[in-house]
């Protein structure tokens, strides 16, 4: 079969705020082919900061649903795609995952659908009921960004195993191509010789901010002396949790140390500008920011729970302790403590290197389009990640 | 491993044998026997020469009690994971196999359960689960993930199906002396269940792994057959007759709200949040025993879904429908 025309994806989120779900759906839509793919993008339900992401080239909609069953948005939606005849929808987010499988369901599009799953919260809802499991089995190609959710697709949810890929997230690096780096320990009032940490992620439980806390209180007074920690994300997204931290801080006295930044738009910046990355969440099916950090040049102290961490974890550029175990993390901060400015920054150039050569997003947008060519039977070269560790769950 | 005795002579050559059969063998196992004066330490002296692994047996002074009994040999165990025994069961030869395969899949795994079977004093299978015997199948099969709101609602687990990860066990340790009540005692393998849910993440293992045993002595009982029927027709005279558990209820909230207070030193503020809900909710039963609350009060209470959504929840709405009324 001869394709006469470029293959028309439609990208589609719930949202264009700042999330990894939303940062890999852009990324994608930015970096697919352009000789082979006319790409559009689609946010459900709202707009966001991500939006100014999109490469200048890419059509968008905000839709602006209220719920699944939002007929009037959903029929704007299957004319919108009827009209640009989109050959494959590829959607993040199960709320929009269900959209699009009813939207085909009613016979309104024909699209081939690609769902990427990224949901966050397998650790406490494993559930897989028939409003979930029906669209899920609905798909014609479910790509898990973490082998776990894989695992549940095909045992939960009943997804067909054929149709179940493992891909791993990747990063842009040409976002960390040329940054200038900001002036972080100026900014923070950092002596020279500090270990300057950044800890890039919006104050929320997942991201276990308390954990960094304990492990600090757990260094002697000359250890926490030498280190100083940025962080870096939204302290109004849970108020609760945000006064929480504020009064652990307060009282495990670490407050000399850690400086909470708030929300920031020069992440790539920021990175360029400290010694080490952390990422200390207690679930996570990334976290992308590790890639980051990589891309950045720094090496990292994560903790083990998503599939990158799981694949970074041997390559001897940062640390990955078990999650939620302060002891551990203290231990990897004395290590890190113990490194010359000049191994620190070798371990840094060889993250980067690292990351160029396994978690390119240019990579990673090949292997989904070899998936776009297999699902519409053009004789796809699909490749998946080596499938994983936790498919025995 | 841990495995805490009390006058177990009777049952525990087959639980041990059962250890020595496993297909991961236990990297040791910590013994710690309260006060028996049976041939429970005779047989684990005689036990541990053959046993394969490490055997470290220690006597309490003074008789503790199984909760606290069991304090003491959680702090004595130096695993990664530690599974607790009970003298009286029989473990399957792939319990630990497919306990430490949980473990090692998931990281943030805190804790594992499972199911188990039945078994008469005999070693003879009844043909019934002990999920299922105690009415939390249901729920704990649609969803193999157990949050703290769950555990601090009702207890869903019995320690000898339960094997937990290192760092639930130090931040559960050391048991608060509140958990000894009683009029209303909150027994180890729940409070292990209540912190290993706020740490990290709960899963509960459908298959059954041992077998549990029936018999009339032990400390966790089971409704099996006609017992069943009759215990609930104890439960709702019980608590439709007017009888007070407002003491109940306060005894509850007050030690669900040590475990509130210890999630939130260990910045698990999310699920101090969920505990303390159920805290103010025993507080407000509380109030209904002692006729201190209105049937709106009871409605709105139920509207908002904090008795839950589950056959216990209907109960317990009713019971306080009842208990509302005759105050009115």
């Amino acid at each position: 079969m001869t394709r006469l025309h470029r293959i028309r994806v439609l990208m589609c989120t719930d949202s264009l705020a700042v999330g990894g779900a939303e940062r890999v759906a852009v990324d994608l839509a930015n970096t697919l082919d352009r000789d082979r793919h006319d790409v559009t993008f689609c946010a459900t339900r709202a707009g966001g900061p991500l939006g100014a992401l999109l490469s200048a080239d890419v059509e968008a909609l905000v839709l602006g649903r209220a719920a699944t069953w939002d007929l009037p948005k959903l029929v704007r939606f299957a004319g919108w795609v009827r009209e640009r005849e989109i050959d494959i929808i590829h959607t993040h987010g199960r709320g929009t995952m269900r959209f699009v499988t009813l939207a085909r369901a009613l016979g309104r599009i024909r699209s081939r659908h690609v769902f990427h799953d990224h949901y966050n919260w397998l650790h406490v809802d494993r559930r897989a009921g028939p409003a979930l499991a029906r669209p899920l089995q609905a798909v014609d190609a479910y790509l898990g960004v973490d082998s776990r959710l894989c695992a549940w697709a095909r045992d939960t949810a009943g997804v067909d195993p054929g149709r179940i890929h493992l891909v791993r997230s990747g990063v842009d690096l040409t976002r960390f191509a040329s940054v200038r780096p900001t002036d972080l320990r100026r900014e923070i009032g950092a002596a020279d010789d500090a270990v300057l940490l950044v800890m890039v992620g919006n104050l929320r439980p997942q991201k276990d901010h308390p954990t960094l806390f304990r492990a600090l209180h757990l260094l002697t007074p000359e250890e926490r002396d030498r280190i100083r920690v940025a962080v870096i994300g939204s302290t109004s997204v849970d108020p609760d949790y945000h006064a929480g931290c504020v009064a652990m801080i307060d009282r495990l006295e670490v407050g000399d140390v850690v400086h909470l930044l708030g929300s920031r738009d020069d992440a790539p910046a920021l990175i360029a500008g400290a010694d080490a990355g952390l990422a200390t969440s207690k679930n996570e099916t990334g976290p992308l920011v590790v890639l980051e950090y990589m891309a950045g040049g720094l090496p990292f102290l994560a903790t083990d729970t998503g599939e990158i961490a799981h694949a970074v974890r041997d390559l001897g550029v940062g640390w990955v302790t078990p999650p939620r175990d302060a002891g551990a993390l203290a231990a990897a901060l004395r290590e890190l403590l113990a490194l010359s400015p000049e191994a620190r920054r070798r371990m840094g150039r060889r993250a980067r290197a690292e990351v160029a050569a396994h978690f390119d997003q240019r990579d990673v947008t090949r292997r989904v389009e070899g998936h776009y060519r297999a699902v519409l039977g053009l004789g796809g070269d699909v490749e998946g990640d080596s499938q994983p560790r936790a498919l025995a769950l | 491993m841990v495995l805490c005795t009390w006058n177990g002579a009777r049952w525990l050559p087959s639980l041990l044998a059962s250890l020595r059969d496993q297909q991961r063998p236990p990297d040791e196992l910590i013994v710690q026997d309260d006060c028996s004066d049976d041939a429970t330490v005779d047989l684990v002296d005689a036990f541990a020469p053959g046993a394969g692994f490490p055997v470290r047996l220690e006597r309490n002074r003074v008789r503790l009690g199984s909760t606290q009994n069991f304090g003491v040999a959680l702090a004595r165990a130096r695993g990664e994971v530690v599974a607790l025994a009970d003298q009286d069961d029989l473990w399957y030869p792939a319990k630990l196999a497919r306990v430490a395969e949980e473990f090692a899949a998931d990281p943030t795994v805190t804790m594992v359960f499972s199911d188990a079977d039945l078994i008469a004093e005999d070693d003879r299978r009844l043909g019934q689960r002990l999920w299922s015997t105690r009415m939390v199948g249901r729920g704990l099969n649609s969803n193999s993930v157990v949050t703290v709101r769950d555990f601090a609602r009702r207890p869903l687990t019995t320690g000898c199906t339960m094997a937990v990860r290192r760092r639930a066990i130090e931040a559960a340790l050391p048991l608060p002396r509140q958990l000894d009540h009683p009029e209303a005692p909150l027994r180890h393998d729940r409070w292990l269940s209540l912190v290993a849910a706020s740490v990290g993440t709960v899963r509960a293992v459908p298959d059954p792994l041992l077998g549990f045993r029936v018999h009339a002595t032990q400390e966790t009982g089971v409704l099996v057959d006609g017992e069943r029927g009759r215990a609930f027709v104890r439960a709702a005279r019980h608590l439709a007759g007017g009888r007070s558990t407002s003491e109940e209820h306060e005894v509850r909230a007050v030690q669900l709200e040590v475990a509130a207070d210890r999630a939130d030193a260990l910045g698990d503020f999310e699920s101090a949040r969920a505990v303390r809900e159920v805290v103010a909710h025993h507080r407000h039963r509380a109030a209904v025993s002692r006729g201190q609350t209105s049937l709106v009060a009871v409605a709105a209470e139920a509207r908002h879904g904090r008795y839950g959504t589950d056959h216990f929840a209907l109960a317990a709405v009713a019971a306080d429908v009842v208990r509302a009324t005759r105050r009115g």
